[in-house]
């Protein structure tokens, strides 16, 4: 039907077309002069694999990632329960709450953070005040986990939010009546039912963490570099092209082959919740 | 039911101080736009609104302000309309190819934007496009927004009930006269939010902006970072807030028409 | 008003036939109901009839007029949804009046009209009202009056009072009944429920499997069922298995594991299965078919006693007996039935 057609249109002309073009880029070769010229060669999957700096950085980025999702987890979580179990108006207003700072920019989240935790930020002030020393909170990798913890932990909040609105609460009433107490109610019942909302959010902080660019830049400076951030300098510093486009591929089959690995353990591990 | 560290006030506390460390930054930016004072220290200075002036009088920031918000007004408007009609058809007539249609549909916002905004780059020059002017810019920015709208359209659409428009056919009302009259009015709040959160993706849209940007032509977020690599001053906080209290504005009046319950994700599906 | 003629229906959902080659002659004014289990064809029937969907073969006439390629707006009929259907973002009076401003109707009959429906449904006063204002009951009558202020040549209704309690239901019934002859418009009335098809219709219309299993008012469905099938799905029944012995106009002497019964039927010979209703089943030697039993169980209904007998062979009757005389389980009994209570139908099919 025509409804479709148009939007069928946009995206394969201005999304499938120019992903299938950056991965023909790839294989071009980057002359003197210029960002491309159209010649088929491999030396950009060479060099982007075989230069171990190439390597340093990304062992860097998945690095910060996983820990990310890692503090991400174990933030999100208590949330995520807290908000499945508070009903009616608290919980549309615990909504506001959690997805408002998604609708600020990243600009502004992470300018915030510098106010907080540069040489002269608030936190400073505040440990110099009592007579503590000067802490290095910013432009280095424990500021760059910060920020990537603070933008992503919505989102974790609500992958694993939507797996726990599906546990009925008659289970967790079974397990008291079985005798279980608290604590055991949630390590034998309630976290294992919400593991897939667990593997999906932790899935989605990590590629969301891995494709960050302005926190690592804002908040880590000179002294820390990501993917991201050396793709962006590849194409409008070096204007290279061919391999800005190769070590995003590369960037990006990575991140896929360690996700692919990732949904296949989490499949072993939650055969009992498919059907 | 015994109340212990997982219910009352265990659960209450910690979960407050994640919320508060959620909110913070962004409140300390807040505070710093109408801090007296260059730095903000503790306990703040004073209120002065002088911050707000020197945006007011920064040719730059007001320009690449205003160039932000034509720009959203523009994506919105094509997201809009491209999402809402791609709901229609994929929510109601595609059958066999309806799982196929959503995916794609929603696979702008799977890709990290960094990468389209480096696929489109490309993209605009191996074409001749060039980046220039509106036009990539707008462009890209449909594209990261179309996902949200054609999601909350959906899920409106999802829970419409059917038999109100087959009752208006049966009392004589042809197909555009049902949809004109009984549906649209009733999927209006979600297809407005859907604008809303087109408007905010694209005013505080950074990595596709970085990339498709030219020189003359900046975005809001973009000056904004540029001038905070390199220097800070209090300007950049009022900027801030501005752009804030939009987004506030905008999750209210969310939360308003259709609440955030209708339309919050769990991430990408 | 208008006749409504089915001719040679068929409707397929991918390789489910919904609706089987149906033929179905339904008079003016008449109220008709389509009974059946879920999946029979009956919400598809009327749907194909309101022009919802359309059929892979045959036709459908309004008074002798082909509708069959005709979208819903051009049918001229009225619906009534289980669930109303009302425009939540209207009021009472705005959804009444929808018909008839699709229709052009000046505005000052429009008002005239929506007012005497609403007083006549005992709605007046709740005009401005907005439907989730309403009770069930309210939001029900406003969908009658929407659907009749049009003066449609045909009145569709799926199972609308399935949403209200029992009592409420009840009363409803009584009252569509009696707007429907007031107004005697041609009425088809979907429902899964088969006391209220009694109650209703002039002639019920029972369905299985996308195809007419009988068609009459609900007395005969009820004392000649044409299939075992049709005996089973309408009230409870018994069923006495046995060999057609003789048979003379009409009347059939069946040989069964309890003897020699004499009974009525359309079966002319073989196998046939002796439908008796529990409540046709008397203790005692009164009546001509004997059978002796034993009480295996009892259940007190209130008015009436609901007894389980094991007869001979394997036999198993239900019968339903007012509390004058009380049998305990265990007990030998002799239970016997009229010869016009009793009618043979062909041999039960497997399955429903």
């Amino acid at each position: 039907m025509l409804l479709i057609l148009p939007i069928i249109l946009f995206l394969i002309v201005f999304f499938l077309i120019p992903y299938a073009n950056m991965v023909y880029m790839s294989f071009l070769m980057k002359p003197a002069e210029g960002a491309y010229v159209r010649q088929f060669t491999l030396a950009n999957y060479a060099r982007a694999l075989g230069d171990p700096f190439h390597w340093k950085v990304l062992r860097n980025t998945f690095w910060y990632s996983i820990l990310t999702a890692a503090i991400a987890l174990v933030l999100g979580y208590p949330v995520a329960y807290h908000l499945t179990r508070a009903s009616g108006r608290r919980r549309a207003w615990l909504l506001v709450l959690l997805i408002s700072p998604l609708l600020v920019s990243v600009v502004v989240r992470s300018f915030g953070w510098m106010i907080l935790l540069g040489r002269v930020g608030l936190i400073n002030q505040l440990v110099r005040s009592y007579g503590g020393p000067e802490l290095a909170l910013m432009y280095n990798p424990f500021g760059v986990v910060v920020g990537l913890v603070h933008v992503y932990v919505p989102f974790m909040a609500l992958a694993i939010a939507g797996a726990l609105q599906n546990i009925s609460p008659d289970m967790e009433r079974a397990a008291r009546s079985l005798g279980a107490g608290q604590w055991r109610v949630f390590w034998r019942v309630t976290w294992p039912l919400s593991l897939p909302g667990v593997f999906a959010g932790t899935l989605l902080v990590f590629i969301l963490a891995v494709s960050s660019y302005v926190i690592p830049i804002l908040l880590g400076g000179s002294n820390v570099l990501v993917m991201p951030m050396l793709i962006v300098q590849m194409l409008l510093d070096a204007f290279n092209w061919p391999l800005g486009s190769a070590l995003s591929m590369v960037l990006f089959g990575l991140t896929g082959a360690l996700l692919w690995l990732y949904v296949k353990l989490l499949n072993r591990a939650l055969r009992w919740s498919q059907p | 039911m015994r109340r212990g560290p997982l219910s009352g006030w265990g659960l209450g506390a910690a979960v407050t101080l994640i919320y508060v460390f959620l909110l913070v930054p962004i409140l300390i930016v807040v505070a710093a736009a109408f801090n007296a004072g260059e730095y903000l220290r503790f306990p703040p200075q004073g209120f002065s609104l002088r911050w707000f002036v020197r945006f007011a009088q920064s040719e730059s920031f007001v320009r690449a302000f205003l160039f932000s918000l034509q720009l959203a007004v523009y994506a919105t408007l094509a997201s809009t309309l491209l999402g809402t009609m791609a709901a229609l058809f994929i929510v109601r007539h595609a059958r066999r190819v309806r799982d196929a249609l959503r995916l794609l549909m929603v696979a702008p916002l799977q890709f990290p934007a960094i990468l389209t905004g480096i696929a489109l780059l490309i993209f605009f020059y191996a074409t001749g496009m060039g980046t220039r002017g509106m036009r990539p810019l707008f462009i890209g920015h449909t594209l990261v927004a179309l996902p949200y709208v054609f999601l909350t359209v959906s899920t409106v659409l999802f829970g419409f009930n059917r038999s109100l428009e087959e009752a208006a056919r049966s009392l004589g009302a042809g197909p555009f006269v049902t949809f004109r009259r009984i549906t649209l009015p009733l999927i209006k709040g979600g297809i407005i939010s859907g604008a809303l959160f087109a408007f905010i993706t694209s005013f505080d849209q950074f990595p596709i902006s970085l990339l498709l940007i030219s020189v003359g032509n900046t975005t809001l977020p973009i000056a904004l970072f540029d001038y905070l690599r390199f220097s800070y001053e209090p300007t950049a906080a009022a900027v801030s807030t501005v752009s804030v209290l939009l987004s506030v504005a905008i999750v209210l009046l969310i939360q308003r028409l259709v609440g955030l319950e209708a339309v919050s994700w769990g991430g990408p599906r | 008003m208008a006749s409504i003629t089915l001719r040679e229906l068929t409707k397929r959902f991918e390789s489910v036939v919904a609706v089987d080659r149906l033929n179905l002659e339904i008079q003016e004014g008449e109220l008709i109901t389509l009974l059946g289990p879920s999946g029979c064809g009956k919400t598809t029937t009327l749907r194909l009839i309101g022009g919802f969907e359309t059929p892979e073969a045959g036709d459908i006439l309004f008074g002798g007029r082909a509708v069959t390629w005709l979208p819903p707006e051009r049918r001229n009929i009225g619906i009534v949804f289980q669930n109303y259907a009302l425009f939540p973002h209207l009021t009472v009076r705005e959804n009444v009046a929808f018909g008839l401003e699709m229709r052009r109707e000046p505005p000052a009959a429009i008002r005239q009209r929506v007012s005497a429906i609403l007083t006549k449904v005992q709605l007046a006063g709740l005009e401005r009202r907005y439907p989730h204002q309403l009770s069930g009951g309210q939001q029900q009558r406003v969908a009658l009056a929407r659907a009749l202020v049009t003066n449609p040549a045909v009145l569709l209704l799926d199972e609308p009072l399935a949403n209200l309690d029992a009592k409420l239901r009840e009363e409803m019934r009584f009252y569509i009944r009696g707007l429907q002859r007031e107004f005697g418009i041609t009425t088809i009335y979907v429902t899964h429920d088969q006391a209220e098809a009694m109650v209703l219709a002039d002639r019920i219309a029972l369905m299985k499997d996308g195809r007419l299993q009988q068609l009459g008012p609900a007395e005969t469905i009820y004392r000649r069922p044409s299939t075992p099938w049709v005996a089973e799905f309408i009230g409870l029944s018994n069923f006495i298995p046995g060999t057609v012995a003789a048979r003379t106009d009409g009347r059939l002497s069946v040989r069964t594991a309890a003897g020699l019964f004499a009974c009525s039927g359309d079966v002319a010979a073989g196998e046939v299965m002796i439908m008796v209703r529990p409540e046709a089943l008397h203790f005692g030697p009164q009546h001509p078919n004997r059978i002796a039993g034993v009480v295996r169980e009892r259940v007190f209904l209130g008015n009436l006693l609901d007894y389980q007998i094991d007869g001979p062979d394997g036999m198993r009757l239900r019968v339903q007996a007012d509390p004058s005389r009380i049998f305990a389980p265990g007990e030998a009994v002799e239970v016997s039935f009229a010869p016009a209570d009793a009618w043979a139908v062909g041999p039960r099919a497997a399955g429903p």
